[in-house]
């Protein structure tokens, strides 16, 4: 998967805007959106959120939490606990990513907030790289995934999967005794 | 996203090889010492050192995976394989003790794929060779795993230089992971390019197709 699938996903999800223009409820086959009214605000899919935004027809409200005191809260937990603690949405990178780089006059702190959820992001990748070694070095059979977001599993899937399978074949080989061992006679 | 013209096959790694693989074909020609157990009657011209015209029973040389995989059997003793000295005892504690210092490219450079087809030559030491096998993946895998998640937009030779080819192609992979993830947050994701099977196509002239 690439990671502008993952973001194309992330799309889907609904933020807050103020629009400034009026527009009676529209119907799409994803949902009811609208209706749109100034000053009102409205959730909207992200992918509308930006497009409107980005021809001046509405100011976007941040997340609640987009939010620097909440943030360093977060960055704070997340290092102090060995295992991933709960992330405020499934898509905090694609979201913070979006939303500050068409949006940034909408968000206050912006820069403040994009070294916040770098860092979230760093602490969680060397995790998830401690937890893959350890789970490579004891030989476990599955692992509980909880609290991971898509774009983490995305960034090792294919390193950790291919790494996996070799691993697998080498395992079989110790028990020689298996059918699919065995080679066929030429 | 990274295009291919084709899709390699990936080497089988265990006791199985994959026919199409290229890897798997370099691998079944890496050299084996054997000893023979019959005569071969006029087979001398493969044997480069003595002038007979039979090898003779008892002869030591060396012989290609393939060949020795073909003419192995357990019954009719044709000939005993004797292990490459990576996978004896001396070097099996090394990889035991630490298997990060040792240099697999040049111990290989298909380590873990011959350490596994030794497996077929019924030796009283597979399950050590087994075992080691995958303890030294599992002791590398942190390093090669580091490595390439972090080496980003730099040289990467010193890195891969003393991989084995199965880690080679491991490292790829978590580079590919690590470029699409980086090429994304700096938005080069979102920019559209041609495609290198359209760059590379050029149009063909009738004199070239034409004889």
């Amino acid at each position: 998967m690439d990671a502008s699938e993952v973001e194309f996903l992330a799309e889907k999800e609904t933020v807050k805007i103020i629009p400034n223009f009026s527009l009676d409820k529209i119907y799409l086959i994803g949902g009811d959106l609208g209706p749109f009214n100034p000053g009102l605000p409205v959730d909207v899919p992200v992918w509308l959120a930006l497009n409107l935004k980005q021809r001046q027809k509405c100011r976007i409200v941040p997340p609640a939490w987009m939010d620097v005191d909440k943030l360093e809260e977060m960055r704070d937990l997340e290092r102090k606990e060995d295992t991933f603690t709960p992330v405020p949405s499934p898509y905090y990178m694609e979201l913070t990513k979006l939303l500050l780089n068409y949006a940034s006059d909408n968000i206050p702190k912006a820069d403040e907030i994009r070294t916040l959820v770098k860092d979230i992001w760093d602490t969680r990748i060397a995790k998830l790289r401690l937890s893959a070694d350890s789970f490579i070095s004891q030989l476990e059979a599955h692992a509980k995934l909880d609290n991971l977001t898509l774009m983490e599993i995305n960034t090792i899937r294919a390193f950790l999967l291919d790494s996996l399978n070799c691993m697998y074949k080498l395992r079989s080989n110790q028990q020689p005794g298996s059918s699919k061992g065995q080679f066929t006679d030429f | 996203m990274d295009t291919q013209s084709y899709l390699p096959v990936q080497p089988g790694v265990g006791m199985e090889e994959n026919f199409l693989s290229l890897d798997d074909i370099l691998l079944s020609h890496e050299r084996l010492p054997i000893r023979t157990e019959c005569s071969f009657p006029r087979l001398g011209f493969l044997d480069k050192s003595s002038d007979s015209q039979d090898i003779p029973e008892g002869t030591k040389m060396e012989l290609p995976l393939w060949l020795s995989k073909g003419l192995y059997e357990k019954k009719r003793r044709v000939l005993s394989v004797e292990l490459p000295k990576v996978y004896r005892e001396g070097w099996r504690t090394v990889f035991n003790a630490d298997p990060n210092v040792v240099d697999l490219h040049k111990m290989g450079p298909y380590y873990y794929g011959l350490g596994s087809q030794m497996l077929h030559f019924d030796s009283p030491e597979n399950p050590e060779i087994a075992q080691t096998l995958l303890q030294t993946f599992m002791g590398r895998f942190r390093r090669n795993m580091d490595s390439s998640q972090n080496a980003y937009n730099e040289d990467t030779s010193a890195l891969v230089e003393r991989l084995d080819c199965l880690e080679k192609a491991l490292f790829s992979s978590g580079q590919s992971g690590l470029n699409s993830f980086q090429s994304w947050e700096k938005g080069r994701a979102s920019q559209l390019t041609a495609s290198s099977l359209v760059l590379n196509y050029r149009k063909r002239k009738i004199n070239d197709i034409q004889p």
